[in-house]
């Protein structure tokens, strides 16, 4: 146990401390040794740093973590986060720990591969050497650093070549401190083999009110001509952190959807990471952010067009109440040699108050004249004529403005692509608009059948 | 019998400037009532005053809105009370479709009356018939509201509202505007469909075209934020042949 006093913020060595000794690190000697002189180097991150320079992990450090335990959990008690009506491939985490007895396959084990990675790297030992760490995530900051050196377990799927996966792959990741403030590391490996096609959702959950911490790296690999859906849904706790790294990487002619969808958490860190290897590739990438109170959401991505011919799109948009905060960083290279890429980014923020704020950044850095790239970014308040208009047909100026904030989340909302998962993260959005809190809705919404929306 | 709409001596300034001067105007019940006047005499002003706009400052004056004072009412509150306003310029609201938003409508109309809203089976019903009353052939109830119409859609959409949501006085504020001649007939038809003898309208327009279709009981001239001439549908073919420029000679004299 790490002995921090109080008052006293979190140092890397404390951090080294709490994570060492968790299990069997993933990472073979090599991998363990270049991520322990990338932990050397790194120092943990601070305003100064360019990426993170709107987003303090004071709130963070100051609170005295231990390691998440392996917790025996009954599945009536996780059965209350179903997505009523989602028929999926199900596995289920709870500390970064996998809980096999409550995981599901209804695809074919042979044709697409479900499983912890821990068990895959002893499985399917080629594959794992030849993917794990592939995208140098200990580069990215010392938190990845430290999932790359430590980290212990995690998701793996592999979908084969050509195999359309018939039902979304849904990996439940849950927290519970049992009254201790816990951090949880998972390390996440997919490989979406040529020709193939899944849609796949992340969604994060805690089982209780603590102070909760993940620090999750997952690594995609999209390869020629396959297709990947990709949703993260942070469901997580008023008072819990998340740095999210997730590096992908393109081969010729794939296709790569994410949404990251952040509902709640007390400091909600996503990196998205994509490479173009390959051209004719296509990545979007979508997210909203609904922070709260002093709450940060910080959604930073890095797409790099390392050859041409592909496309990338951006677009994120967030709700900032009270004196909370989103970041939308988005950064876009394009190499000398990547010639017609094309890139778009679009960032639309409402504030509904006066102490909210924005920091919309984009970064273009373009090494060559024959690209089309293009980025735009909006803050405002909600339309003042707009609500004079619905107010003046007897809707109140407060439900008109929830049906306008929500009209504003669907956009993004709407490209999801699990019909049923969208519905309910369209059932939770008009909700939590309403009045009501998401970390308990999660709990609830599994019980009870989705309202619809009315629509003639 | 008392009127639905009682104004009385009205001044209002906006951002410090007198805008309306004195305006007196009773209408009953059964009664179509039409405001002209020319640009910048206070038409769309006293529009936007009686439906609860922000940034006009009531001077002096009362308007009483079926015994209750008006100025009192928050715009919804007004709404739900049984006015409503036909916006010269509707607003377009992406991504809120227009049956969701009439939902949302009826609902909070009902909720205030204490009534049961209808279920979503009546609710269709509801707007079906209006349709058919208007002889609107338009599928605009699953598009945004306004949201890329055209003009003619725009006014139409108002149309439909004031027949779904049914008001005791519906102002209707150039409702003429940006209108081609089958469309005109087409609003004018409406307006006859849903008149009866318990509610009441006010058409404020510039051009007397509206009224060839629309017989109004009465019509005032607004000329510099006061009715300066009042009188029947005639009064409005006067201004027509004549022109604005008589009733400021008039007014001079």
């Amino acid at each position: 146990m790490p002995t921090i006093t109080k008052n006293t913020l979190l140092t890397k060595e404390n951090f080294i401390r709490i994570l060492e000794n968790n299990g069997q690190p993933l990472a073979n000697e090599n991998i363990q040794n270049t991520s322990q002189q990338a932990i050397q180097k790194h120092s943990l991150p601070n305003r100064k740093m360019e990426d993170w320079r709107k987003t303090s992990l004071k709130k963070l450090l100051e609170h005295h973590f231990q390691y998440g335990k392996k917790l025996e959990i009954q599945r009536h008690f996780i059965e209350r986060f179903n997505i009523s009506g989602m028929y999926s491939n199900l596995l289920v985490f709870v500390n970064g720990y996998f809980i096999p007895t409550l995981s599901r396959i209804l695809d074919k084990n042979d044709i697409v591969v479900f499983s912890n990675l821990a068990e895959a790297k002893k499985l399917f030992s080629s594959k794992f050497n030849e993917y794990f760490n592939r995208t140098q995530s200990h580069e990215v900051n010392l938190f990845s650093a430290l999932n790359t050196r430590y980290a212990s377990d995690g998701a793996f799927i592999w979908i084969k070549e050509n195999v359309k996966v018939q039902y979304p792959i849904h990996i439940y990741f849950f927290s519970e401190g049992q009254n201790q403030k816990i951090i949880s590391q998972t390390r996440n490996l997919i490989i979406a083999g040529k020709g193939s096609k899944a849609s796949i959702l992340f969604s994060y959950h805690p089982l209780s009110t603590d102070f909760m911490y993940n620090n999750t790296v997952s690594e995609i690999f999209v390869e020629h001509n396959a297709y990947l859906d990709f949703n993260i849904f942070q469901g997580e706790g008023y008072d819990s952190f998340h740095t999210n790294l997730v590096k992908v990487e393109l081969e010729n002619q794939a296709q790569f959807y994410s949404h990251t969808i952040t509902l709640c958490g007390k400091i909600m860190r996503n990196d998205i990471h994509v490479k173009f290897n390959g051209t004719d590739a296509y990545a979007e990438l979508n997210g909203l952010t609904m922070p709260e109170h002093d709450q940060i959401h910080d959604n930073t991505l890095f797409i790099h067009h390392k050859s041409g011919g592909s496309i990338s799109r951006q677009f994120y948009r967030n709700i900032v109440e009270n004196n909370a905060r989103s970041v939308f960083y988005g950064k876009i290279l394009i190499d000398k040699g990547a010639k017609q890429s094309q890139a778009y980014q679009l960032n639309n923020n409402i504030l509904l108050s006066s102490s909210a704020k924005v920091h919309s950044k984009p970064h273009l850095i373009i090494y060559n004249d024959d690209v089309a790239a293009s980025h735009g970014s909006t803050t405002g308040q909600l339309d003042t004529e707009a609500l004079f208009y619905m107010q003046t047909r007897g809707i109140s100026k407060k439900k008109a403005q929830t049906l306008l904030l929500q009209a504003f989340a669907n956009e993004v909302l709407n490209k999801i692509q699990i019909e049923i998962y969208k519905f309910y993260v369209k059932t939770l959005v008009r909700k939590r608009l309403q009045g009501e809190k998401v970390e308990m809705l999660c709990a609830k919404l599994g019980q009870c059948r989705l309202e619809p929306e009315f629509e003639a | 019998m008392k009127p639905i709409l009682k104004i009385v001596d009205l001044h209002v300034n906006v951002e410090g400037k007198k805008i309306l001067n004195g305006i007196n105007l009773e209408i009953y019940a059964g009664q179509i009532h039409a405001i002209m006047g020319p640009n910048g005499s206070g038409k769309s002003t006293l529009a936007s005053v009686l439906a609860g706009k922000s940034g006009y400052e009531v001077t002096k004056g009362q308007i009483i809105f079926l015994d209750k004072n008006l100025l009192e009412l928050s715009p919804e509150e007004r709404a739900r009370e049984g006015l409503f306003l036909a916006f010269q310029h509707p607003i377009e609201i992406p991504g809120v479709t227009l049956i969701n938003f009439l939902k949302t409508a009826i609902e909070e109309i009902y909720k205030h009356r204490g009534e049961e809203p209808p279920s979503a089976a009546e609710f269709l019903r509801l707007i079906r018939s209006k349709k058919e009353i208007l002889e609107f052939d338009l599928k605009l109830e699953n598009r945004s509201v306004n949201e890329g119409f055209s003009g003619g859609e725009k006014k139409k959409n108002e149309m439909l509202q004031l027949a779904v949501l049914n008001p005791k006085l519906a102002i209707l504020d150039e409702i003429d505007s940006g209108l081609d001649i089958d469309a005109l007939r087409q609003v004018a038809n409406g307006i006859n469909k849903i008149k009866n003898k318990e509610n009441a309208f006010l058409l404020i327009t510039h051009y007397q075209r509206l009224l060839d279709y629309v017989i109004p009981d009465h019509v005032h001239i607004l000329y510099k934020g006061q009715i300066i001439m009042s009188g029947n549908h005639n009064l409005a073919l006067d201004v027509e042949q004549k022109g604005y420029e008589w009733i400021k000679k008039n007014e001079t004299v």
